[in-house]
């Protein structure tokens, strides 16, 4: 017999997202899942916009990675909460295995949940982890072709950040061509460049994450 | 490698859908996968074939409908499908399009043997 189902194949995954963002909700965290490539400069953006938000907002983070510590130890150093996720060699957080990292953190004392995923332009943009926000991160030093070979990549961003544009000079990356691919997949998301290293950029970019965290909806709610 | 675990949820799905409806054995699996999923046919087969040992899926065929992508005209409101990356309305030349289709991943149906009058195989393949 023929069974219809209709279902996304993700279901599982959904469900424990939906379930996050319910948790996320009740405690008044806003959730942000930052997104991109190895080496396209999550970390040093959490590096760049933590010490910025920190008195403003009370700040936790998830470490996706598939081995190590070392971006635990980073955005240790800078005296927020962080659970490091290993996914052991898995490509991509999946919501269960945030839903762990959920379970660790003291999500009452919390305004704002950066998760940073594993560093992967395919498989993360699949998997939905419960955030209300989501950030993609391309860096020039990857290339102005990426948007167009990433598509879902960039689909679902609320914002697209491009990073290390101090290394423009070097490349051949071209802003016109990315801006034009991007908003063939995607017409909503604010585009913003940043130099981390150089500190430009990285006010715009917390002034965006302060602007859509609801530090006051979340004390009114207890 | 997304494709396992597109494999796995698949797998998944059809055995609770297959026991929901008192099947004993699934024989196919359909899914419809769009482009902009970016998952590849021959490792999400290897994949399949590795998640479907000792389930109800064992013996099952994945057919998969490849979805394009999908766009709607923002000035003619032309629907049309987009290939090779060519984003212009092909009937009025505007580039404003909106994405409409061809990022989806779904199980469609599946297809499944019910329940037979042999309980001896029942058993067997329900442990």
């Amino acid at each position: 017999m023929k069974i219809k189902v209709l279902k996304n194949v993700f279901q599982r995954n959904d469900n424990a997202a939906r379930e996050n963002r319910e948790l996320l909700d009740a405690r008044g965290v806003t959730c942000v899942n930052l997104l991109g490539g190895a080496g396209a400069g999550k970390t040093s953006l959490l590096e760049a916009v933590i010490p910025v938000l920190r008195d403003s907002l009370r700040m936790g983070v998830l470490e996706g990675d598939l081995a190590t510590t070392k971006d635990a130890t980073r955005v240790d150093a800078l005296g927020v909460p962080v659970i490091q996720l290993l996914t052991d060699g898995g490509c991509h957080l999946t919501a269960t295995l945030v839903q762990q990292g959920l379970r660790r953190l003291p999500l009452d004392g919390l305004d704002m949940l950066l998760i940073e995923n594993v560093g992967n332009p395919i498989c993360p943009a699949g998997f939905d982890l419960g955030e209300h926000l989501r950030i993609s991160v391309l860096s020039v030093t990857e290339g102005d072709d990426k948007a167009a070979k990433y598509p879902l990549l960039f689909k679902d961003a609320d914002l697209i950040v491009l990073s290390k544009c101090d290394l423009q000079p070097l490349t051949d990356f071209d802003f016109n061509t990315v801006t034009r691919d991007l908003r063939r997949i995607n017409r909503r998301a604010e585009i913003l460049q940043t130099q981390a290293r150089r500190a430009i950029g990285t006010e715009a970019l917390a002034t965006w994450l302060l602007d859509r965290c609801r530090p006051s909806s979340a004390a009114s709610r207890e | 490698m997304h494709e396992f675990a597109v494999a796995q949820s698949l797998v998944d799905t059809a055995t609770v859908e297959a026991r929901r409806a008192g099947a004993q054995r699934v024989t196919v699996i359909h899914c419809r996968i769009g482009v902009l999923r970016q998952v590849n046919s021959d490792l999400l087969n290897e994949a399949f074939s590795l998640a479907r040992q000792g389930t109800l899926c064992e013996a099952a065929e994945l057919r998969v409908d490849k979805a394009y992508v999908q766009a709607s005209c923002g000035r003619c409101d032309h629907a049309y499908t987009v290939r090779d990356w060519e984003w212009r309305c092909p009937k009025c030349g505007a580039e404003a399009a909106e994405l409409t289709g061809g990022d989806e991943l779904l199980l469609v149906s599946i297809e499944a043997d019910v329940a037979d009058e042999d309980q001896g195989s029942e058993e067997r393949l329900s442990t």
